[in-house]
């Protein structure tokens, strides 16, 4: 359930993002919500429903957004790895600890893949513009926190599911015995 | 032996007293009954009489008139301001639907202008095939400038038609659905228009930048450039029909090396008001593409 309601949530996300956030096709001020969830997952979600949230958000976003297909792919799965290695390290798993990380690590996770689509494909994309960058990690890093909050709510109250999924796993007969 | 002529003292004073005041009251009386009926003047009895309670009065009035003022001032005034209170809330509840039907009809009528100029735009392209589309979704990149449009495959449109709106060239479509069509928009890097400065027929290769702006690229040198010049499709190779708006010249940098100017464009597309789209079927294209297949 938990990676069901994860995906509903990027979906939610991603759409909010590609229409309300954005008021023109040049409006910078629209913030990259889902890199926040790439973000909740590599610090709070194991590595298999992670993975399995994150393939259709990045095909989502493949389709609605750029003319490179995988980029975004490229984009999530590297902050992914990037964001969970530095996760084992941190001596401290408190939100406010790690906002600024969050934030950093999408600009050098950007900026990475825009030299490398640039290697690959040059001319075909908007040109770096490092204050640019910097203020949409500004509002990454504003929106970490409130939607990292969501998040605990969402995974919380999906422990609780409407379908009774312990109630219907199988037990073996030896312990019906046993508890007899 | 000494009480009783005390008493009998007290008894005569007491006598002397009322047969005093009996005749004080009656000399009062006549002095009242002759001066009323006798000469009818407003005597000196009356003058004093309402010279005493004239005070009175005035002070009874007074407090009355006090009494009706701040009646009416605060009393009143609660009053009046709740039945105000209720008013106001009515009349703010009535405004603000009032305000709502006016943003409907003021939206509508954008609206409706927005597409007059669409449908006189559409009229003056002769013969041509067009579809009407309206924008659903933007690109959130920073990398790239796309749009996505609600006309897929299943109204015709195919990969590489031009999109316009009355002012001009917006993009090409870069993806399709059966129902969505992806475009990418003339600003962007990966974008690549042929066109044409109208006054001198010099033709040149429109590019885009990722900003309000677009690149004017291989105009020679030599060619004859001023800033205002109108920039429009040149029609080569049969995707944009020849002569749309796409923009004016608006800074030509002659640098002293190289064969080439550089020109910046400034769009004739307002792409922030960016909504309604006209997606240009080309029947040139349709040949090309089924040509293509076989």
């Amino acid at each position: 359930m938990v990676v069901l309601h994860f995906i509903v949530v990027g979906l939610l996300l991603i759409i909010l993002q590609t229409t309300i956030c954005m008021r023109t096709p040049v409006w910078l001020l629209a913030p990259d919500l889902y890199y926040v969830l790439v973000a909740y997952l590599a610090f709070r979600l194991d590595l298999l429903r992670s993975l399995i949230i994150l393939f259709p958000l990045v095909c989502v976003l493949d389709v609605l957004s750029g003319t490179i297909l995988g980029m975004h792919a490229l984009l999530c799965f590297s902050a992914y790895f990037l964001l969970r290695q530095f996760s084992a390290k941190l001596p401290v798993n408190d939100i406010v600890y790690q906002i600024p990380l969050i934030g950093l690590s999408f600009l050098a996770v950007s900026w990475v893949v825009s030299l490398f689509l640039e290697l690959l494909q040059p001319g075909q994309q908007v040109a770096w513009s490092w204050w640019r960058m910097l203020v949409r990690m500004v509002l990454v890093a504003m929106f970490s926190y409130p939607l990292f909050f969501l998040f605990d709510l969402i995974q919380k109250y999906s422990r609780h599911s409407f379908l009774p999924w312990n109630r219907l796993r199988l037990r073996s007969d030896n312990r019906r015995r046993r508890q007899a | 032996m000494r009480k009783k002529p005390t008493r009998k003292r007290s008894d005569r004073y007491r006598l002397f007293r009322i047969v005093i005041l009996a005749g004080l009251l009656m000399t009062l009386a006549l002095i009242f009954l002759v001066s009323t009926l006798g000469s009818q003047n407003f005597g000196s009895l009356h003058k004093l009489v309402l010279e005493a309670v004239g005070p009175l009065q005035k002070v009874v009035t007074m407090s009355g008139s006090y009494v009706e003022t701040f009646k009416s001032e605060y009393i009143d005034i609660l009053q009046d301001s709740l039945r105000l209170r209720e008013e106001n809330k009515r009349l703010i509840q009535q405004l603000q639907e009032n305000e709502n039907i006016l943003n409907k009809s003021r939206e509508a009528m954008a609206t409706n202008a927005s597409l007059r100029k669409l449908l006189e735009f559409k009229n003056t392209l002769d013969q041509q095939q067009v579809m009407a589309a309206t924008i659903v979704g933007k690109d959130p990149s920073t990398m790239f400038r796309s749009v996505i449009i609600d006309r897929g495959s299943n109204s015709n449109v195919m990969k590489g038609n031009p999109v316009v709106n009355n002012d001009g060239v917006v993009g090409q479509v870069f993806a399709v659905t059966p129902n969505y069509a992806k475009v990418l928009l003339a600003i962007a890097p990966s974008s690549a228009i042929d066109v044409l400065l109208q006054k001198s027929r010099v033709r040149g290769i429109l590019k885009g930048d990722g900003t309000l702006t677009y690149r004017l690229e291989y105009i020679l040198k030599t060619a004859e450039v001023e800033e205002g010049d109108h920039v429009v499709t040149a029609g080569y190779g049969g995707i944009f029909p020849t002569g749309l708006q796409v923009g004016v010249v608006s800074k030509i940098i002659k640098k002293p090396r190289g064969m080439f100017h550089e020109i910046e464009v400034t769009p004739s597309v307002d792409y922030q008001k960016l909504e309604n789209l006209l997606i240009l079927q080309q029947p040139k294209l349709a040949e090309i593409k089924q040509m293509e297949q076989r």
